[in-house]
């Protein structure tokens, strides 16, 4: 009774500019915010390089790969199946069918439908056992083994390369307007990704989904297409990166995912850990596809400036694994704090 | 006679709510003193002072005579003072004998499972479960065996004062009936009791005064026999109740809405025939693992079914996912809103629409008007405040929760309607309100089903009833043979005269 009367005065005090901010937005948002601008400031101070244009597109770019991997992934996570521990083995898959096609001579346009048919049955193939009950690590461990195996054994473990000029430099090594296309190609996806999840009834089961997987199925909204959806979704997400990241070096290997990459050099951990700092619900049903963004750019900032003070990269691992850390127990905090009983 | 407990003046606020207001509480010894109010009245924020939980209050508590502040809750059990609370503390996977003496009072340092089973048979023989071996696995014993054992737990550290919060929510009536024998043993034996429920009559049964609690202010203890049911209420809600329960009005129309043949339910024991029709709140009778939750569940499409068929509008057809069943038209509620009734983490607006996301949506794209539209619509006929619709579903009260649960379903405009325990865990205003909006949902057309354990609601809701005994269909009661007498006949002991 009384928390009725108070919310009715509250309604009825004009609320400044700041205080509508903050019912609109969640703390989380303004900590993560707040945090980046910290750090930002930091950065500004110590380190000289640190402000320039060319390192700022920098400090994206490098978020782009693992970010647009981190919100495929998002999907999976919001609705409430775990994570994928295939991410990086998906890529390794992708990566060796886009430069075999490409050496095979078949252009651009036909090497990308292939590698998207073949990441659309992987991820769909995984949804099918985890919709159907297996546990996702499980089920995704296995996969992973798979298809690490499947791309090892196709390319005999070597590199293949292809030869420039070839169709997919544009993407790969391409610019417009002063931004790298990979950089814009991000930014559209994370766009999408926020669009699809706030106004489709796709997004809006995913949220359903993932916050009560039997309140779901009892509304109607079953968790069996929507793991095969979403796990899709994130193989999608995966090749994309392999196909982009194949089209920037014009080569493709097994193990690119797993020792060349990123600053933590497993693309699959980076992955999970740029879902987690962004504050998604482990559980599933809170979060989104912009949280993962803005995770992806934050560690890209804080393993930038790290670079730029030289550290080497057993500090920067750390510091990675600090983040994951740190933005458990806050977001944990956060949240609870914020949920009152009436 | 001098009160073992005694609390005057306790006020508690947490921030800008004042929980508790000048309480004053007492208790006898022996005495078994009920506690009752609506959710948010404050009931559980006493029982936690009471119990050292929570020594944030101004006031004064005696104890014994004693002026006291228990700064633990530890503190309090010292001074004897137990509390079973609503959710479980036993250890599964541990027998009885173990659970019992978990603790370790009154334990020797070394005890092998003979002593412990010696130990333990004279607490289980206080709480009525003499007949369950000390040795068996409390995963093994049902829900409310295992409330039992945890009063076997307290019982052994010897209290003088046990307060029991809400013991049979969760129970079937067999089980009730044990926690009450087993209330009414103890006081037999000079224990206090306090007895906090929301099940009314168990409190005129078993409780010789009552306090109630409203708003975070106490009313002066009476005796329980000079209140009855309503006046009860009334002292409850601080306003005149006319009826908890909506008047019925027979009006059983010529056609079936839905036919149901043969159905077989897992858990059941024989398949079950029924009809059910447009305009009338049936009611499925039964004490906890009768079935009749389980045939709900099965024509909601849920629950897992051997055979059978609905006949609905000519048409047969057994849904096999809810997905089926709500595409007919049938919402089914199930009697546990926290697991598969609400999105607790998600807003109102978000569960109120979550069933007919089809409706408010075009070429897949939600239309957030239509939404706000349909949630306001909803939320206005279930008196939920339509300013907090993006509040998380979670902040709200079991009351508030179950109509959020019940009243989601108004968003696929369905042709039937089945509640598995429509008023479980929810307080007695709201009670009433779920009670008119069964009854209007009927009236407007609908067919409405109703399962229900709980006999005042099974006596008074329904026009027609149909009883369950132990997995078979035994009968049917038309509003004119309604009684409470004849209901637990059917649904406790129905082969008393018929077989024997």
């Amino acid at each position: 009774m009384s928390t009725r009367a108070m919310s009715e005065e509250g309604a009825e005090r004009d609320p400044g500019w700041a205080s509508r901010l903050a019912a609109h937005y969640s703390p989380l948002v303004f900590i993560l915010v707040l945090l980046f601008a910290i750090i930002f400031i930091y950065g500004m101070v110590t380190a000289p390089n640190f402000l320039t244009v060319f390192n700022l597109k920098t400090i994206i770019r490098d978020a782009a790969l693992v970010g647009i991997m981190a919100i495929g992934l998002t999907f999976v996570t919001l609705s409430g199946n775990f994570f994928l521990l295939s991410m990086k083995e998906t890529a390794a898959l992708c990566i060796i069918a886009f430069a075999m096609a490409m050496s095979g001579g078949y252009g651009f346009e036909l090497a990308f439908l292939f590698t998207m048919a073949i990441a659309i049955v992987a991820g769909s193939l995984q949804g099918v056992l985890i919709g159907l009950g297996g546990n996702p690590i499980v089920v995704t461990l296995g996969a992973a083994g798979l298809f690490f195996g499947l791309a090892s054994w196709w390319s005999d473990n070597l590199v293949v390369s292809f030869r420039r000029p070839h169709g997919a430099e544009w993407l790969g090594t391409g610019s417009f307007l002063g931004l790298p296309n990979i950089t814009i190609a991000f930014i559209l996806i994370a766009i999408t990704a926020e669009i699809v999840l706030r106004y489709t009834t796709f997004g809006r089961q995913v949220y359903l989904i993932g916050a009560n997987r039997a309140a779901g199925r009892a509304t109607g909204h079953e968790n069996f297409s929507m793991a095969i959806k979403t796990c899709t979704i994130a193989s999608v997400c995966s090749a994309f990166v392999a196909i982009a990241f194949s089209a920037q070096v014009s080569s493709a290997q097994a193990n690119y995912f797993s020792s060349e990459f990123g600053s933590s050099g497993d693309m699959t951990i980076l992955v999970i850990a740029t879902v987690m700092v962004g504050g998604n619900s482990i559980m599933g049903g809170y979060g989104s596809t912009l949280r993962s963004s803005l995770g992806a750019i934050f560690i890209s900032t804080v393993d930038n400036m790290m670079v730029l003070h030289g550290f080497n990269s057993g500090p920067r691992v750390l510091a990675v694994g600090l983040m994951i850390v740190f933005s458990i127990i806050v977001f944990a905090l956060v949240r609870r704090g914020s949920r009152v009983q009436e | 006679m001098q009160p073992l407990l005694k609390l005057s003046s306790v006020n508690r606020s947490f921030g800008a709510i004042q929980a508790l207001k000048d309480v004053d509480f007492e208790v006898l010894p022996g005495e078994v003193m009920g506690l009752v109010g609506e959710n948010g009245a404050g009931k559980s924020t006493l029982v936690k002072i009471i119990g050292g939980f929570d020594n944030g209050y101004t006031g004064n508590y005696a104890f014994d005579g004693q002026s006291v502040r228990f700064a633990s809750p530890a503190k309090a059990e010292q001074s004897g003072i137990a509390i079973a609370q609503q959710e479980l503390s036993l250890i599964p996977t541990m027998s009885v004998a173990e659970n019992i003496f978990l603790a370790g009072h009154n334990v020797p340092a070394v005890a092998n499972k003979r002593k412990l089973v010696d130990m333990a048979r004279p607490f289980l023989e206080e709480v009525g479960l003499d007949y369950i071996d000390p040795l068996s696995g409390v995963d093994r014993l049902s829900v409310g065996e295992q409330h039992l054992v945890e009063v076997a737990r307290l019982i052994a550290h010897d209290p003088r004062v046990l307060i029991l919060d809400e013991p049979t929510a969760a129970l079937g009536e067999q089980d009730s009936i044990r926690i009450l024998d087993m209330v009414t043993r103890l006081s037999e034996r000079g224990k206090s009791i306090i007895y906090v429920s929301h099940r009314l009559d168990e409190i005129f049964k078993i409780t010789d005064r009552i306090t109630v609690l409203r708003d975070g202010e106490s009313q002066a203890p009476r005796t329980a026999d000079t209140l009855n049911v309503n006046a009860l209420v009334e002292l409850m809600l601080g306003r005149e109740l006319d009826n908890m329960f909506p008047e019925r009005r027979p009006k059983r129309q010529a056609a079936a809405l839905m036919k149901v043949r043969k159905l077989w339910p897992d858990g059941l024991l024989e398949p079950v025939n029924f009809d059910i029709y447009p305009g009338e709140v049936l009611g499925l009778a039964g004490q906890l693992g009768s079935g009749s939750g389980e045939i709900l569940g099965a024509i909601g499409g849920t629950h897992r079914t051997r055979s059978g068929a609905l006949t609905l509008s000519g048409r047969e057809f057994l849904p096999s996912s809810p997905k089926q069943a709500i595409a007919k038209g049938i919402a089914y509620c199930s009697d546990d809103r926290k697991l598969d009734g609400l999105f607790l983490g998600r807003p109102i607006r978000e569960n109120l629409s979550s069933p007919a996301l089809g409706s408010i949506s075009k070429f897949g794209w939600m239309r957030r008007s239509a939404e706000e539209e349909l949630a306001n619509g909803i939320a206005e006929k279930f008196t939920v405040d339509t300013a907090r619709l993006n509040a998380e579903a979670g902040v709200l009260s079991g009351g508030n929760q179950q109509k959020v649960a019940l009243g989601k379903w108004l968003s696929i405009a369905p042709k039937i309607i089945l509640v598995n325990e429509p008023t479980r865990g929810v307080d007695v205003g709201a009670r009433a309100e779920i009670y008119q909006k069964l009854r209007d949902l009927a009236d407007e057309g609908a067919a409405i089903v109703v399962a229900s354990t709980d006999i005042l609601e099974m006596t008074n809701l329904p026009d027609r009833i149909i009883t369950f005994y132990r997995g078979m269909q035994i009968g049917e009661i038309g509003l004119e043979d309604m009684s409470a007498a004849a209901i637990l006949k059917q649904i406790t002991d129905p082969f008393d005269e018929t077989n024997l």
